[in-house]
């Protein structure tokens, strides 16, 4: 049966034919009398005839749906992001929320930001993981918060094993660069400069094992 | 005038109901006799995107025992600003912000397209939502990080004001606190002693701090919030939670050679229940239990340490074999009873190759409206997909979870109320009513001529608003006697099947299995035997309506089904699926009872199909739906196709395709259906092939193939009965005299 608005494929049952009560159709006689009971399989042949060949004027469509993120257009070539464009936007963030933010909760977020920039410069990030970041960073920057937190969750559903260690860092910071106040959030939307400006130096915490 | 199919459909679309018969008989005595009970399904928070909650409160009819709320049926005097309760025909005034209605400014709720309508009526401060992890730490080393990193990205998809908590467990149990600062500290608990509810608060100091504002009234749950150091807002303990759970290790207790770990799934349960009763009574909270095998000590404890003692199975269930099964079912009865009464709903994910104690536990989820997910293991993408399915958003980015449910259902001239405690609600959950008819017999037919029901339901939405949702319904009464053709017509036979399905599922959980399908073959017969057109002991000349004509094969499929034929499957498996069986909406249901077959050839384009083997074809590719399974079958030649790799070349482009096209189609149910089903691709002479065999309705066997003499489809090799036998036996049955 149609339902509301959702599209509802393979919901229909074949209708079995009227005769009485939805009995099978009945059973065909067979038409030569004379001819042997059907064994119960016909042996595969060795090599069985080809599947009927089809047209072959358009490439076939692409396979199936490709399940990713719909990306923020960027004109950046297919390499790879810079690690040092995403953290630098990442500290600027987090040096603007030092002012309001509790310190254990700044420095719990740096030490994250370490571990993504220790992950990533290793190699142990994926090229979507480190694409997505990307974009992330871009929405922060743009003060596009729902965005980037969105962004940030699609991250720990499809990547949770790359990014478990570190994304819950990456959560704080968002929920609270948004609630900062707009003066506060000026040197973070600032174009990056990586050669120029200093990254910022965290003191480290006490050493954690 | 619409069909009746329009009819039903519209009325499923607009109020979520389903009714067995749209015309009701007028007396008792008439119901019985039509042996399927008046009786609906009922979707209480049916996902309606269209309609907009209204922000007022529902006018309530001022009669102390009936406190119907306004709605269409009822008459208005809109002179005098008066309305007429059509339940016990009180006549009520309109409130005074009702001053300025009048014919043609009426209120929604008045209006016939809203007999479904929802109020928000928010009281004091919202309440937040709150979520306990409950987790088994006896778990394999893969296993245990897949959980630890669902649970982990779980905390990203939670709202920032939930609380959330976390109870580990293995052999003790240990409540973390969730501070924001300093070194993690934990209450342990031994996993053998069961411990009252005030035992439990006290131990983890919630009743030295009794929550008590200025004037000696309780705190609100916002307040108490920072009270309880168990359970904190998402916002503020996220990060920490996260190293908390990354770091969880496995139980340490060594588990020696022959024996199972030790674990106090039963204890822990109680903790947690206790836990919230002392500090969130009367809040939507969830109780999430994740177990990666049976509770193996303590109070509920379903089977012991001993390997060599396995868990129990159907054959010592009915030998009387199973020692721990009434004492632990008791135990998680009690306490789902507790979680109940506070609103609190608990869930169970349990990933294990070998039972897990599902049979004992299912109650928790059963009577509180909670999940059961079961799967292998932790380590697949069934549980990480189900798990984030859990905290699914809906077209407002809500969660489509409600809590605090409580439907009480109103009909014409009952007094007093009847009220269920539903708990926990997902926009599909779907409950099964069953009404008594009470007039006495040749009584006249009562005023009006039509009979209303109202479901009123309260809870407490996602985003912690309090809403109540109003769902009013009419149908005509009928005299048996005279009109009794309306009746048959107004016949809905997929509701049915599945309300009388689920009072066989009902029965069959405290009767014998053959004492349950002998029932329902009695109530097929009586319903042919009423409703069949046919001459005295002649079978042939059996017909049936086209409104009943399906329902014979829905109970065909339904006696073979894995809700009553139960020694195919563990009791666990069992209680798997007669949980979901019974609280899904009709669709599902019916997908569950008659799996869905569509076929895929290079005839045409894919098109349903008979479940039946003779759908089964050597160049068709399958796909049936059972709901928890979605099965790719490839018949004979397409897989020596297929393993020949035609579909690599270019000029079988086609061919590749046709491969493609029913997984294209699968991927959208997988996606989209809680529980995720199980995805099983296979081919003619698979080993898997069996769940596509054993549905199918065997109608060549290898007893029947030399008598019939048919040479399509596939035999079975199986002793079951086929539809074309059983339809033969029932219809001998019906016409029989003496029967």
């Amino acid at each position: 049966m149609a339902r509301g608005p959702q599209r509802n494929l393979l919901n229909k049952r074949a209708v079995p034919p009227a005769s009485g009560a939805g009995a099978p159709p009945p059973m065909p006689l067979p038409s030569n009398p004379l001819a042997p009971p059907p064994c119960g399989v016909t042996p595969p042949t060795p090599h069985p005839g080809p599947p009927p060949p089809g047209y072959m004027t358009t490439p076939p469509p692409p396979l199936g749906p490709i399940r990713s993120q719909v990306e923020a257009n960027s004109s950046q070539s297919e390499s790879e992001p810079a690690v040092e464009g995403v953290v630098l936007v990442l500290s600027r963030a987090l040096a603007a929320c030092r002012q309001t933010v509790k310190d254990q909760v700044c420095n719990d977020v740096a030490k994250r930001l370490h571990l993504l920039e220790d992950s990533w410069k290793s190699g142990k990030l994926s090229l979507p993981v480190q694409r997505r970041m990307d974009t992330l960073v871009q929405e922060l920057q743009a003060g596009h918060w729902d965005s980037a937190d969105e962004i940030h969750r699609s991250l720990m559903v499809d990547h949770v094993t790359e990014v478990s260690q570190w994304m819950v860092g990456v959560k704080r910071l968002i929920a609270e660069t948004r609630k900062l106040s707009p003066e506060l959030l000026e040197p973070l939307q600032k174009p990056a400069e990586p050669a120029l400006d200093p990254v910022e130096s965290v003191q480290d915490p006490v050493s954690q094992s | 005038m619409a069909t009746y199919q329009e009819f039903i459909q519209q009325n499923e679309d607009r109020d979520g109901v389903r009714f067995s018969w749209n015309f009701w008989p007028s007396s008792r005595l008439e119901a019985t006799r039509l042996v399927v009970p008046v009786s609906c399904l009922f979707t209480p928070l049916k996902e309606r995107p269209d309609l907009p909650p209204v922000q007022y409160e529902p006018v309530l009819c001022s009669r102390a025992n009936c406190k119907a709320v306004l709605n269409p049926l009822c008459q208005v005097d809109f002179r005098a600003k008066i309305w007429a309760c059509n339940f016990c025909f009180q006549r009520n005034p309109f409130p005074p912000s009702y001053a300025g209605i009048s014919e043609v400014n009426q209120p929604a709720e008045l209006m016939p397209q809203f007999s479904t309508i929802e109020y928000i009526v928010q009281h004091g401060p919202p309440t937040p939502l709150i979520f306990l992890y409950v987790v088994d730490t006896c778990l394999e080393e893969e296993d245990l990080q897949a959980l630890k990193e669902s649970l982990q990205m779980s905390l990203s998809l939670l709202p920032p004001n939930a609380l959330v908590g976390l109870i580990t467990f293995g052999r003790m149990v240990q409540v973390h606190e969730l501070s924001c600062e300093g070194i993690a500290k934990s209450y342990v608990f031994r996993g053998t002693k069961d411990l009252s509810s005030k035992q439990i608060q006290e131990m983890l100091g919630l009743t030295n701090s009794a929550p008590l504002g200025q004037q000696g009234r309780p705190l609100v749950p916002q307040d108490a919030a920072a009270f309880c150091r168990f359970l904190q807002p998402v916002h503020r303990v996220d990060m920490n939670l996260t190293d908390l759970l990354g770091e969880l290790q496995r139980d340490p207790w060594p588990v020696p050679q022959g024996k199972r770990p030790l674990r106090s799934t039963g204890v822990a349960l109680s903790v947690a229940v206790g836990l919230l009763e002392g500090s969130f009574p009367n809040t939507g909270a969830r109780v999430m239990l994740f177990i990666g095998g049976p509770p193996t000590q303590g109070p509920g404890m379903v089977v012991g340490d001993e390997l060599k003692t396995p868990i129990r199975s159907w054959h010592d269930i009915q030998k009387d074999n199973a020692r721990h099964l009434k004492k632990a079912t008791k135990y998680y009865e009690a306490l789902a009873n507790r979680s109940a009464v506070n609103g609190h709903s608990i869930d169970i994910y349990a990933c294990a190759l070998d039972q897990s104690g599902l049979l004992e536990m299912k109650c928790l989820s059963t009577l509180t409206g909670g999940h059961i997910v079961m799967g292998d293991s932790f380590n697949t993408s069934l549980f990480k997909q189900t798990f984030q399915r859990v905290f699914s958003k809906d077209y407002n980015g809500d969660f489509r979870m409600a809590f605090g449910g409580v439907l009480e259902v109103k009909e014409m001239g009952v007094g007093g109320t009847n009220q269920w405690k539903v708990c926990s609600l997902t926009p599909s959950t779907t409950l099964g009513i069953y009404f008594e008819v009470v007039n006495q017999h040749n009584a006249p037919i009562p005023q009006g001529g039509r009979g209303a029901v109202q479901f009123v339901t309260q809870y407490q939405h996602s985003n912690t608003q309090r809403r109540i949702r109003v769902t009013t319904i009419a149908r005509n009464w009928a005299d048996a006697q005279t009109q009794i053709q309306h009746i048959e017509s107004s016949f809905d036979q997929e509701a049915a099947a599945v309300l009388m399905a689920r009072l066989g599922v009902f029965r069959a959980e405290s009767e014998e299995g053959p004492d349950v399908l002998r029932w329902l073959d009695r109530q097929l017969i009586r319903l042919c035997q009423k409703f069949g057109q046919f001459n005295k002991d002649d079978p042939a000349s059996f017909r049936l309506s086209e409104s009943l004509s399906l329902y014979p094969q829905f109970m065909f499929h339904l006696r073979r089904s894995p809700f009553l034929q139960v020694f195919n499957n563990s009791p666990d498996e069992s209680s798997y699926y007669r949980h979901h069986f019974v609280r899904q909406d009709l669709t599902q249901s019916l997908i569950m009872i008659q799996p869905i077959l569509y076929s895929y050839s290079f005839h045409g384009p894919p098109e349903p199909v008979l479940l039946d083997s003779s759908s089964i074809l050597p160049d068709r590719i399958l796909l049936m739906d059972t709901f928890f399974q979605l099965v790719i079958y490839h018949g004979e030649t397409i897989s020596q196709w297929r393993k020949a790799g035609y579909q690599k070349m270019a000029e079988y482009e086609n061919f590749k395709q046709l491969l493609q096209a029913p997984l294209d189609d699968a991927q959208e149910l997988l996606h989209a259906r809680f529980p995720m089903p199980r995805y099983i691709d296979t081919e003619h002479g698979g080993s898997q092939a069996r769940f596509l065999l054993s549905k199918v309705n065997p109608s060549q066997t290898h007893n029947s193939l030399y008598t019939w003499g048919q040479e399509t489809g596939s035999p079975i090799l199986t002793d079951d009965v086929s539809l074309q036998v059983f339809m033969d036996h029932l219809k001998k049955l019906a016409v029989s005299s003496s029967t």
